[in-house]
């Protein structure tokens, strides 16, 4: 095995993680229904369908965190919130309690460990410091494929914002594309096999 | 509800020539050939008609929602066990197909490699496994050769005959398709290692055919609707014909109960919930099953009688049985220069070196290798997927190697052979129902020894092939504790000369009911090398002008 080959352990974590850790599972036409109240809602100057305001400031936050802010937009300026509040509001009783029973006990450890009532509250560090150890949680799980998700689906979906995280990546949605499609193959059509 | 001007809309109480049940890869073109040789046709189709036009850039509601594949939140549950020693529980998409007009044709990501003379005579020349079903087919591979070419014509499949490639009778219809990044990488490091790379066959058109348009190399392929009609769906290829005949109803929404018989054993109706959910019968000369390896057994088992007390067509105890999903490897390298996988179609290169692995080796198996894109080169698939080199799952380190991670990675899969085992199979659950109070289907399944050895045997020939390549960091995978789900569902009903040991006759009639016929993916004998719906939709090919000839011989 040489040194460029990562353990498939890692791997397997990674692929793993990234539904498994979460309880989300949902059906189309509920979100998509719950979009569109949300779009009313919003247009009504009603910000939130599923989530209170604190909640909504509070996962916010830990949206932050997991795709921060830098010299391009993170989760905050993608709307992120707004899909995990779509997302939710059609979202089973019990990963609706996950999500809060968690969100009350990172709560509770910046209460305890800085003396803070919130987790929008706390200095960037503090916030990662508390993340940090939960990140092997249902809780942190569910948040990060939320996060996620909310970041790359469709921005009818409700994040997304301005395709400010498929420009992140460099995915460019078109509906057709001509070749080369990037360096290799033209190479290949410069130079041959 | 007729679903075309054409299309007439039978009585159900009159009995029509044919009902095909299931409308996808082999299902359409049963569907096509038997209405455009004039016989009445009712299918009979679980999901919606989608289109060209329904198709979207929507991977939330395709991979996260079961928008296509549908599962427990539609009501459709599924349980899956290691071993019968085990208490199944539900999971999603263990047996994984789409539900809709087309069926996986519709979304599967078009690979179109045909079997070669080898997969029908393995189990004598190489000699049989103890402790399995190995066989050979009672068929050759110049009895499917006609049909393999019927596919490549009538489908539409692009491609170049290669190196290792079985004879054909007639050249492809379509070039290769461009190719990709990931191919180039994968066809110079194969020609460093000594191997043979070659233009990968796909159901996917490289330019306009049969009034189709060429590929626009949107990259939405693997998982996806086409939204231009480019690939080779039987929605979008035999379905229109099947409706512009005149003799075939297309109903959609429709989900079968049962097959009722009659007192001299032949089938006399088929039994279905509509679209409204009220209980029909359509009345029938004959029937063909071509709902797929794991609900064609389900239509068999619920259809028990005195007659036939352990389900229909099953004397020989073999429905369900022998269920192959194929074997599977992936690796993903990253690379130094732009990619950009994400476009076009997921495979251009295949490398076929390793067809037959050297029995020396002391395990059965072989198959092949292609450039992939990684994760199906979607943007959240790949995001999620993000710290398989070993980096965080979250925060700026995260997010910087997203930015790399999309544009510069490439995938070397392998594609494998999986062992026919009466262990492995599709039961009724005896716990879990479906929405409409139907058992849901038990999937029991583990990869053979040999299969998980040839498994691994692939993966190390990936890693070979990512360092030739000059990868700068990868990583892979392969399901090495087994498989638990694949979308490859084979050998279920499976074809033989011998009624004790096989559902089917090698015309694809049922040993014990004259007038039902199976054709799907649980016909097969053996799994292939890992890209069955080539061969599934020829042996519907060769099925349908079984079928029709009998029926004009009046021998159905």
């Amino acid at each position: 095995m040489s040194k460029t080959e990562i353990s498939r352990r890692a791997f397997l974590r990674s692929s793993g993680q990234a539904v498994k850790g979460s309880c989300i599972a949902l059906t189309l036409p509920m979100i998509l229904t719950a979009c569109n109240r949300a779009e009313e809602a919003r247009l009504r100057g009603e910000d939130f369908s599923s989530l209170t305001e604190e909640e909504a400031f509070e996962f916010d936050a830990i949206s932050a965190r997991i795709i921060p802010s830098d010299d391009s937009p993170g989760a905050r300026e993608a709307g992120v919130i707004y899909f995990i509040d779509n997302v939710l509001a059609n979202e089973s009783e019990e990963v609706r309690e996950v999500l809060r029973s968690g969100l009350r006990d990172l709560q509770s450890s910046a209460v305890s460990t800085f003396d803070v009532p919130y987790f929008y509250q706390l200095e960037e560090a503090q916030q990662d410091q508390l993340l940090l150890e939960i990140e092997e949680s249902e809780f942190f799980g569910t948040v990060r494929f939320l996060v996620v998700a909310g970041m790359f689906s469709l921005p009818e979906y409700g994040g997304n914002k301005d395709e400010a995280g498929w420009n992140l990546i460099g995915f460019d949605d078109r509906h057709a594309w001509v070749p080369p499609f990037g360096f290799y193959d033209a190479d290949h059509a410069a130079k041959g096999g | 509800m007729a679903e075309s001007q054409n299309s007439p809309t039978y009585p159900t109480r009159e009995p029509v020539d044919f009902v095909v049940v299931g409308s996808g890869a082999a299902g359409g073109v049963m569907a096509k050939e038997l209405s455009t040789a004039g016989f009445s046709v009712v299918v009979l189709e679980q999901g919606p008609h989608l289109q060209a036009a329904d198709f979207k850039h929507d991977e939330w509601d395709y991979d996260y929602n079961g928008g296509l594949m549908w599962g427990i939140k539609q009501g459709h549950p599924q349980t899956f066990r290691k071993n019968e020693n085990e208490e199944a529980v539900e999971a999603e998409a263990v047996l994984g197909y789409a539900h809709n007009v087309g069926g996986s044709s519709v979304h599967f990501s078009g690979n179109f490699w045909r079997f070669r003379p080898i997969d029908f005579m393995e189990a004598s020349v190489r000699g049989t496994v103890p402790g399995t079903n190995f066989a050979d087919w009672p068929i050759s591979y110049e009895d499917l050769e006609p049909y393999y070419t019927k596919v490549d014509w009538e489908i539409g499949v692009s491609g170049l005959q290669g190196p290792w490639d079985p004879p054909r009778s007639r050249a492809y219809p379509c070039p290769p398709m461009p190719i990709k990044g990931p191919d180039v990488l994968l066809e110079r490091a194969g020609k460093q290692l000594g191997l043979n790379p070659y233009p990968a066959p796909v159901a996917i058109l490289s330019q306009p055919h049969n009034g189709r348009p060429g590929c626009i190399h949107c990259g939405f392929c693997n998982g996806f609707g086409c939204e231009v009609n480019a690939k080779s769906s039987s929605m979008a290829t035999m379905i229109p014909l099947a409706l512009a005949s005149g003799n075939c109803e297309l109903r959609t929404g429709c989900t079968v109960s049962r097959v009722n018989t009659g007192e001299d054993g032949r089938v006399t109706e088929v039994v279905y919930w509509d679209a409204e959910g009220t209980e029909q019968a359509q009345r029938a000369n004959a029937v063909v099953l071509c709902a797929n390896g794991s609900e064609t057994p389900r239509i068999l088992f619920l259809s028990e009688s005195e007659q036939h007390p352990d389900g229909l067509a099953n004397s020989s105890g073999f429905v369900g049985q022998n269920l192959m999903f194929n074997g599977y490897t992936s690796i993903v390298g990253l690379f130094p220069e732009p990619v950009n996988a994400y476009k076009s179609v997921p495979a251009t290169r295949v490398i076929h070196d390793y067809y037959e692995l050297d029995p020396n080796l002391g395990f059965y198996g072989g198959g092949g290798i292609d450039g992939r894109h990684y994760s199906r080169g979607t943007p959240l698939n790949s995001a999620l997927m993000s710290g398989m080199f070993g980096g965080p799952t979250w925060g700026a380190e995260y997010k910087k190697n997203l930015q790399q991670e999309f544009t510069h990675t490439a995938a070397f899969d392998g594609h494998t052979t999986s062992l026919p085992l009466a262990s492995n199979n599709v039961t009724l659950d005896p716990n879990v129902q479906d929405k409409y109070g139907r058992p849901a289907l038990r999937c029991t399944y583990m990869d053979h020894p040999d299969d998980i050895q040839t498994m691994s045997y692939f993966y190390d020939r990936t890693v070979e092939l990512m360092e030739a390549a000059g990868a700068i960091r990868y990583a892979g995978e392969y399901p090495e504790n087994g498989q638990e789900g694949n979308v490859h569902l084979l050998g279920t009903c499976r074809m033989g000369d011998d009624p004790s040991s096989s559902v089917i006759d090698k015309y694809h009639r049922t040993h014990d009911v004259p007038n039902l016929f199976i054709s799907d993916g649980s016909s097969l004998i053996t799994s292939g090398r890992g890209q069955p719906t080539m061969t599934i939709m020829a042996m519907a090919f060769r099925a349908a002008d079984n079928i029709i000839q009998a029926a004009r011989r009046g021998e159905i």
